[in-house]
């Protein structure tokens, strides 16, 4: 079996790189920036991760094996975040999804590349620095000032990550007043959605990280 | 904690449970739900939820009044069978998922069998983060309940790959090709918002899309479309 760690010494995981699976089975890990389609089946790279990882080693197939090792890296934290392109027998698989049709037995691509997105997370730990105001680190964020006192509370037990019920029963107030607060945060900040407001909350530094 | 099988095979899994079914088409979910609630139609002593998209709850029930060849009208109106539905507002469709499972888990029924097909092209709904906030909050949201949850993804319609990585992310079992595993990639819901959720491709900067987006994924077919359960 294939090991990813020893056929990876040059990948920057903060910059992400791309792993191609060869019929071999082994992966050669590159440095290359992201793709759109794939030039010779103009299909798209389409990313699939997650709990594959049993099924890949569940089966015969080498290349399945060989994903099975890169899908491990990504638990084991090497990388955080792991795409998975089939180049399908069948011209009709255009679906991001072909990894789970080759694990259901459909059928498996010739050619398997992985793409791996490393720690992002530097980079946006100074993102949300350089959002912060100028003035002692104060946030200064497009809606935020016009949010009452009430509303960043509510704002802050969003980014927090609790239901209504449980800000209600937090705040001392009614749901029907957490659902207007809530509406209110999201109107003010601009957001299209209640994740949205609470990203950018983060992304102004208006919540710890 | 409870142990819940299914009919067909010697799978179960333990409450509280919330595991998310990745299926292609109707007819494989349907199939995939029958082995999950047929032993709680045989039963009278569990009890059984089913919610969704408007109109969802009822073409389940009679899928399964159609299955079991029987009508289960009189269980509907003795709410050991309950019928619920989605919310445009994914904080309202949380409390519906919710208060309807502590009221059957209240009334003794157990387990509580949970089946939510999702739709993810509903006019008027919230976005799809807000969902996948949603789904992180079911499995807190059960807690000490004897209650399992199956959450239904037809991997040939979820317009965007992120949501089929949130319904790994946010399930703590996943049932692929009818085999029930631990998802690996589950985490607790406050580290799913911070570390997943709050930066998903389309919530990201402009600029620092391409951190973590592929092309495939920001296209404007591929974009994220709203959804319901």
């Amino acid at each position: 079996m294939t090991s990813v760690e020893a056929s990876r010494p040059a990948l920057d995981t903060r910059r992400g790189g791309i792993a191609v699976l060869n019929p071999d089975g082994n992966v050669t890990w590159t440095d290359e920036a992201w793709g759109a389609d794939d030039e010779e089946t103009g299909l798209p790279r389409v990313p699939l991760g997650g709990n594959l990882l049993h099924a890949y080693r569940g089966s015969p197939d080498p290349r399945a094996q060989a994903i099975a090792n890169a899908i491990a890296a990504v638990f084991e934290g090497k990388v955080t975040y792991l795409e998975i392109e089939h180049r399908s027998d069948r011209e009709s698989e255009t679906s991001f999804l072909t990894s789970v049709a080759a694990l259901r037995g459909d059928g498996i691509g010739a050619v398997l590349i992985h793409k791996v997105i490393g720690e992002a997370t530097p980079d946006r730990a100074r993102r949300a620095s350089d959002m912060r105001g100028a003035n002692g680190g104060a946030p200064t964020g497009a809606g935020v000032e016009r949010l009452t006192p009430r509303e960043r509370e509510v704002l802050d037990l969003m980014a927090g990550g609790l239901d209504n019920r449980a800000i209600a029963a937090k705040l001392g107030i009614q749901y029907t007043t957490v659902r207007g607060h809530v509406r209110s945060v999201v109107e003010k900040l601009g957001a299209r959605s209640r994740l949205e407001a609470v990203a950018r909350a983060y992304q102004m530094g208006l919540a710890p990280s | 904690m409870t142990q819940v099988r299914f009919a067909t095979n010697e799978q179960q899994v333990t409450t509280p449970s919330h595991f998310a079914l990745v299926h292609y088409g109707d007819g494989e979910m349907r199939e995939m739900v029958l082995d999950f609630l047929r032993p709680a139609l045989e039963d009278q002593e569990q009890g059984i939820y089913l919610c969704g998209p408007p109109g969802g709850a009822s073409r389940l029930l009679r899928f399964l009044e159609r299955s079991a060849d029987r009508d289960l009208g009189d269980e509907v109106t003795r709410r050991r069978i309950v019928l619920g539905q989605g919310d445009r507002d994914a904080d309202q469709q949380l409390q519906n998922l919710l208060d309807p499972v502590h009221e059957l888990c209240e009334r003794g029924f157990s387990p509580v069998r949970v089946v939510g097909p999702a739709a993810w092209n509903v006019f008027g709904y919230s976005a799809p983060e807000d969902f996948l906030w949603y789904e992180s909050r079911v499995l807190p949201g059960i807690e000490g309940l004897p209650a399992a949850i199956m959450c239904t993804y037809d991997a040939a319609q979820l317009p965007a790959p992120a949501l089929l990585y949130g319904a790994l992310e946010t399930h703590s079992h996943t049932m692929i090709n009818g085999v029930i595993s631990v998802s690996a990639s589950f985490m607790p819901a406050d580290r799913y918002l911070k570390t997943r959720l709050i930066h998903l491709p389309w919530l990201e900067p402009e600029e620092e899309k391409d951190e973590v987006i592929s092309a495939s994924e920001d296209g404007p077919e591929r974009g994220p479309r709203n959804r319901t359960r």
